[in-house]
Formats: C-alpha cells, structure tokens, sequence
C-alpha cells in the first residue's frame, strides 16, 4: 500500500515518526515550563508499599528492594524513585533496607546513585548509623550470578517485604517465588511483557506498565518525569483516537489512515 | 583542561550533536551527514568495547580494595580475580581448544543452563500456589490459559486439531493488544526519556552527578 | 504439613498447602521419564513454523545470511533444535553465511553447531572461508550492531580468529542493504537493536526466539518487520519434522508435553484445595464464624 504522501528529502516512510519525535520533544518541553504542576492519581500499590514497611518493622525483619538490572533507562529512573521512597519509610521506622544490585553490564553505573539514595535517606532520618554499605551488596554484572546472590539474601535474612521494581527480566521468577517461600509480600513492577502476566499472578501486589513510570512521577516529584508522563498519556489519547477512526475507515473501505501512517 | 571537558555545558553539548549527527541521517537524506554518522556510530562500537577492559580493570580495584581490608566474603573477591586472571591467559592460549574451551563446556555453560532449568522448577511452584480462580475475572484468564497452555504441547494440536484456531484467536487477538500496548508505551517512555537527557534533566545518565 | 498444627485435616487442606518439594520432584520425573525411555508423541506443525520453514525454502546459493547468536548458553538449551535445523537448510540450500554473537557464553556454540552438521558440510562442500565465517562476539551492545548495519567493512574487519575478511563472500557486504536475511536465535539480549537497525531498514529478519518472548516478537510480525517467528524449542522441533529429521527437539517433546500437562494438573490440584480449603477458611475468618 503506498503513503499517503512522501515529503522531499524525508526517507519514504519516516516522515511521521520524525514529526512524532519532535511532537514527543516539544510537549516535554511544554509540561516543564507549565506553572502549575501536572495531577498524577496515588497508584494504589504505593499504599501497599507503606503497609509492607510498616509490616516489616512490627516483625523486626528488613525490607529488601530492587530497582532493576538495566543500565540508566526509562524503567531504571523509576525504580530509583520508588527506592527512595522505601529509603524514606525504612529509615523513619527503624527498618533495615537491603538493596541487591547488579544483573546487567550497565547496572555497575547505577549503583553509586543508589548507595547515595540510601545514605541520604537514612541520613535526613537522623539514623545514619543504621546505613552499612554492606546492605547494598554488588551481585556481579552477570544475571543469573545476581539471581544467586538475591536468592541467597532473602534465604538468610527472611525479609518480610521485597520490593522489586525496575526492568527485571527472568529473575523475576526466582525472586518471587522464594520470596513467598519465606513469607515475604512481594510488590513488583511490571514493564515487560513477556514477564507482566506472570508477576501479576506472582506478586502480592503489581504495577503493570505505565503505573510504574507514573508511581515514579508521583513520588518523586520531579517536574521532568511528570512532564514525561503528562506527554505519554497524550500521545496515547493520540494513538487512541488514530485506532477508532482508523478502524473506522477501514470498514467502510477507506484505506486513508493506513496510509497517513505509513507515509 | 580536564574541568572544562567535564563541565555540564560542554557534555550536554557533545551529546546534542551526537544525537543530531545520528538521528537526522535516519530521517532526512544528507549524504555527508550520513557519512558523519556511520563512522560516530563505529567509534562509539569501539569505545564500547574498549569499556569491557575498563570493567575487568575496576573489578580487579575493587576486588583489591576488598582482599586488602580482608572485609566479609574477601576470600570470594580474591578467586574471582584469580579466575579472571586464569580466563584471560587460558583465552590467549587459544578459544576453540584448550583449557577456554573446557572451562566453558565444563564449568561455565552447565551451571548456565542449571539456572536456566530451575525457572522450569519456579514456574511449576507458582502454578500450584498462585493460579487461583479467586473471582471472574481470574476464572476467564485461567481458561485463557488452560487453553493456550494445552495447545504449547504438540500432542494436543495433533489428537485435536479444534484448538488451533481457539489458541491461537487468544494469542493474535488479546495477547496481541497488550503487546502492542506495552510497546507503545515503553517506546513512547524510551523517547522522552532521551529528551529528558538531552535537557540535562537525567544528569547521572550522563555522569554528571546528581542535582 | 506446612502450616501451624490445627485439628482439621482434610484432603482440601493438603491440596492447597503441600509442600512445593513434591511439586519439584513430579516435574523432575515427568520430564526426565521420557527423556530416558522416548514415547515419540506426535507432533502438531503450528502455522509460525510452517512460515519459518517457507522463509528459509526462498535461499538461494547466492545469498548471504547472518545468523545472530544473540544468547547465553543456558538459552541455547531452549533455542538449539532451531538453531541447528535453521542452520542445516541454510547448509543445505548452500547459501553464505556469517555467524555473529552478542554473549561471551555463545563464543562456544559455533563450534557445537558445526560439529553437530559436519557430515551435511562435508557433502555440501560447505567449507569456512568460502561457505561461512564464524565473526566471533562482535555484537557487544546496540552501538556495534548500529555500526555493522550502517559500515559493515568500516566495523568487521576480520573472523574470530583473526583473519581477514577481505577475499571472502563479506567483502560484498557494505551495509545492511547486502545481506539477503537475518536469523536472530535471540533470549532477548540485542534482538531489538538487531530489529531496529536491520529489519526496519529493509532487511528480511527471521526470529527464533525462546518462550517468553513470543508474544512480543508476534506483534513485529503481525507489522511485517519480521518475516517469522519461530518459537522457542516447540518451533525447533516442528522444524525438525518440516524438514524431516528426527532431531534434539523432537526428542524433547515428550517431556515438553507432559511437562505442560504437569502444570496444568498443578493448577488444577491447587485450585481445588483453594476452593475446597482456602476459600472457606478465608470467608469464615472474615465473618468471625
């Protein structure tokens, strides 16, 4: 089927996603600038995380948290955020927090901003002391030498919440299974598909997809993450409003929109 | 010298032109610009791989750091500099034979696929206590899945051809849009999430140091 | 049992409480029974193998393909009866091809693949240097493949060994417009990269891809970006029975089958201590009955 219509100097086929980019550019731009900060609802799984460290401190057990095993990226950005936040509650209810990191060859990058999440959390709770850098342990670049050291935690320290957020691919399985072997609840988040359905049924509580990147925003309170959520959710409308009348046309024999974005 | 080079303002810049000089080419036909961005693109590949040494040379840092203190667990951080000593002479001794080839077939890839294997174990575990039909909805997607699940084994396909089209209605409609929906939304995250880098708004992306 | 010591005792009870190791132990025997004492089980041919197989029917002994090992050894546990019959009709249609990893783990598996069709080379005159070349793990993050695809001969200049690929069939490969078809045997590490730089330039793109990744690797296919997926050790072994062979995947199968017949009886097992024990208990607990 050929485009709609082809731009001069623009590769056939392209033109489109260069003006989606640049779309996705400017209204980045625009939500930072805007005065008025951008609404983001509480994602339920947040209470869940205050319940779980509440719980933890009541037991007398730690709370183990993992961002993910990806370098810096979309997913990473918001698991440090949600870490931060666990570091926040740990450190205002006495709670040891335990954070396993490595998994992926990037992940060596994120740590130090991880450990500094941390000490800072513990730091502003005026219990410094309790931060050991011990209990940010560095399980190798390779993932499933990290899936043996994680394991390896929750077995010894028995944590009674674990908080596994972040890209995580098929650790997941190992890690929420043992988790519930030693009666841990397990929040997760789910950014990949291969492994949502499964967390979902897995976990004790689940963040699919966007409520990740969303709780992220909301915590973190960064005018730039929620700009990045305020454009997703347009451009989703977006995509939303090209599917119905895409779909439209083309029952009613109108090929227009197939081409529009072809072009 | 090196102050200027890591200031904010000259890394924000380097990585603008970078991207410029990579992303417009994809876009738009400028041959000399194409040109700029394949040989970026190959220098990048080559630093890339120039970052494999500098990591075996941090490890080894660190791993001193450790074995110096004598700090919990030194003795491990002491073989496993010993055993990428060992690799690396083994590795320039020859790869399709010798001493590599045998730690690879003999150590490293059995213990690789036993962790592999074990997801098979976790799997099963997490069907017996997880998959509850707790209400309607769970009951409809465990249907979903009883019947996506019998048509994986080749057997079923073959004893009763019926569940082909029912399967795979299941995995090219549904299974399909959440597909789509996840991708759209990673690929929507992924490109503001390089905006957001090249605004200086991600500062430990680009080593930076937190604001 | 594995919970606190009450009085009642019911079927239900240990339906929906017993102790995993059981679960681990059936599975080991299910699985490795029929892998000691084969059933040979029929195999159903799915549509996505059958689209594999007719994309690798359309080789000629002109075309240059590369193979992208783009897996850890535990992957290509999953991955290896489709990588062996991919490799085999390639061999068989005697097409160029080049093998290129992005896992120190796969540098090995080269050698396993071609030890395993040596007597197909040997009748094919499928020779290195002239018929394949092995580029080694050159594919180390998505700047190396971005690279390949846009200055092949700028990036590769040599094989794993070292030696050079000026004189060989890729010496005609200058970008990604060179290569008539990829076939990614992929657990995920590049294959986006691989996808993004190849596939969606124009390069013809074949995917074997282990379990998990199906249903991402479908909607790509459903777009047209990829030709055909194959999945996972089930797509090897309906491979293997398109082209004829009785290979490691079809052996498998038996075990594949019963093992998936396994976890839907845990399912069921569980659900019916849930709904027999579980459920009430919860209810009760909550009306304070």
């Amino acid at each position: 089927m050929p485009p709609l219509f082809s731009v001069p100097g623009v590769v056939q086929g392209r033109f489109l996603g260069l003006l989606c980019v640049v779309a996705l550019f400017l209204s980045v731009i625009y939500y930072m600038r805007r005065k008025k900060s951008l609404y983001i609802r509480k994602v339920a799984g947040l209470d869940a995380i205050e319940d779980a460290v509440g719980r933890a401190t009541e037991m007398r057990k730690p709370a183990v948290c993992s961002f993910g095993i990806g370098g810096f990226g979309y997913s990473t950005v918001f698991g440090l955020a949600i870490l931060s936040y666990v570091a926040e509650l740990s450190a205002k209810m006495g709670t040891r927090l335990i954070v396993p990191t490595g998994g992926g060859t990037a992940s060596m990058v994120v740590r130090p901003v991880a450990q500094d999440i941390v000490r800072q959390a513990y730091i502003a709770a005026g219990r410094e002391d309790m931060y050991k850098d011990e209990d940010i342990p560095f399980f190798s670049g390779q993932q499933y030498a990290y899936i043996g050291g994680y394991v390896g935690v929750l077995q010894r320290t028995r944590p009674a919440v674990v908080v596994m957020v972040g890209s995580h691919a098929s650790e997941t399985l190992n890690i929420t299974e043992t988790s519930n072997a030693v009666g841990a609840i397990v929040i997760s988040s789910a950014t990949s598909v291969s492994y949502a359905a499964f967390l979902t049924c897995s976990s004790d509580y689940c963040l699919i997809g966007e409520e990740g990147p969303a709780a992220g925003a909301y915590l973190s309170q960064d005018p730039s993450q929620r700009a990045s959520i305020g454009s997703q959710d347009l451009f989703k409308w977006v995509a939303l409003i090209l599917i119905v009348v895409g779909l439209a046309a083309y029952n009613v024999g109108s090929d227009v929109i197939i081409r529009l974005l072809q072009s | 010298m090196s102050a200027f080079f890591k200031s904010r303002e000259v890394i924000l810049t380097a990585a603008g032109l970078a991207f410029v000089a990579t992303f417009v080419p994809y876009f738009v036909t400028i041959p000399e610009l194409s040109v700029i961005s394949t040989k970026l693109v190959t220098i990048t590949a080559l630093v890339n791989a120039f970052t494999l040494a500098l990591a075996v040379h941090s490890q080894f840092m660190r791993g001193m750091y450790f074995v110096r203190r004598r700090s919990r667990g030194w003795i491990l951080k002491a073989y496993m500099m010993v055993t990428i000593v060992l690799m690396v002479i083994f590795a320039t001794m020859g790869q399709d034979k010798g001493p590599y080839n045998w730690v690879m077939l003999a150590i490293v890839n059995p213990l690789s696929s036993v962790n592999y294997g074990i997801l098979a174990f976790y799997m099963a575990s997490t069907c017996a206590r997880a998959f509850r039909a707790r209400n309607m909805k769970a009951l409809l997607f465990l249907a979903a899945g009883f019947i996506v699940l019998f048509y994986q084994a080749p057997l079923t396909g073959s004893i009763f051809p019926g569940i082909e089209p029912v399967a795979l209605y299941l995995t090219d409609t549904f299974a399909m849009a959440i597909t789509r929906t996840f991708t759209m939304s990673v690929t929507l995250g992924a490109i503001i999430f390089g905006a957001r880098v090249l605004m200086g708004k991600q500062p430990q992306v680009l080593g930076l140091g937190g604001e | 049992m594995s919970v606190s010591d009450e009085k009642e005792k019911s079927i239900f009870r240990y339906l929906s409480e017993y102790d995993r190791r059981i679960i681990y132990f059936l599975l080991f025997i299910v699985v490795v029974g029929p892998l000691i004492s084969p059933i040979a089980m029929p195999i159903s041919v799915s549509p996505d193998s059958k689209q594999y197989y007719d994309v690798l029917r359309t080789l000629g002994s002109n075309d240059i393909v590369l193979t992208v090992l783009d897996t850890e050894f535990s992957g290509y546990m999953e991955l290896q009866s489709g990588v062996i019959a991919s490799t085999r009709m390639i061999i068989e249609k005697e097409s160029k091809m080049a093998v290129a990893i992005s896992h120190p783990e796969a540098t090995i598996i080269p050698d396993i693949l071609f030890g395993a069709l040596k007597d197909l080379m040997d009748a094919h005159h499928y020779t290195y240097g002239d018929s394949y070349l092995v580029l080694g793990y050159i594919y180390q993050n998505e700047a190396s493949v971005a690279s390949s695809a846009e200055d092949f001969q700028g990036f590769v200049r040599q094989d794993w060994q070292g030696r050079p690929i000026k004189g060989t069939f890729l010496e005609q490969v200058r970008s990604w417009k060179d290569i008539s078809l990829i076939v990614s045997h992929t657990t995920g590490i590049l294959s986006g990269s691989v996808m993004n730089h190849f596939a969606l330039r124009g390069t013809r793109m074949i995917v074997n891809c282990i379990g998990g990744m199906i249903p991402g690797q479908k909607t790509y296919l459903n777009t047209g970006i990829l030709k055909a997926v194959l999945p996972a050790m089930r797509g090897g072994a309906e491979l293997e029975s398109l082209i004829g062979i009785r290979g490691l995947g079809t052996k498998a199968m038996d075990a594949f089958t019963l093992g998936h017949y396994m976890l839907i009886a845990f399912i069921i097992i569980g659900n019916i201590g849930y709904f027999g024990y579980a459920r009430p208990r919860a209810q009760k607990a909550r009306t304070g009955g």
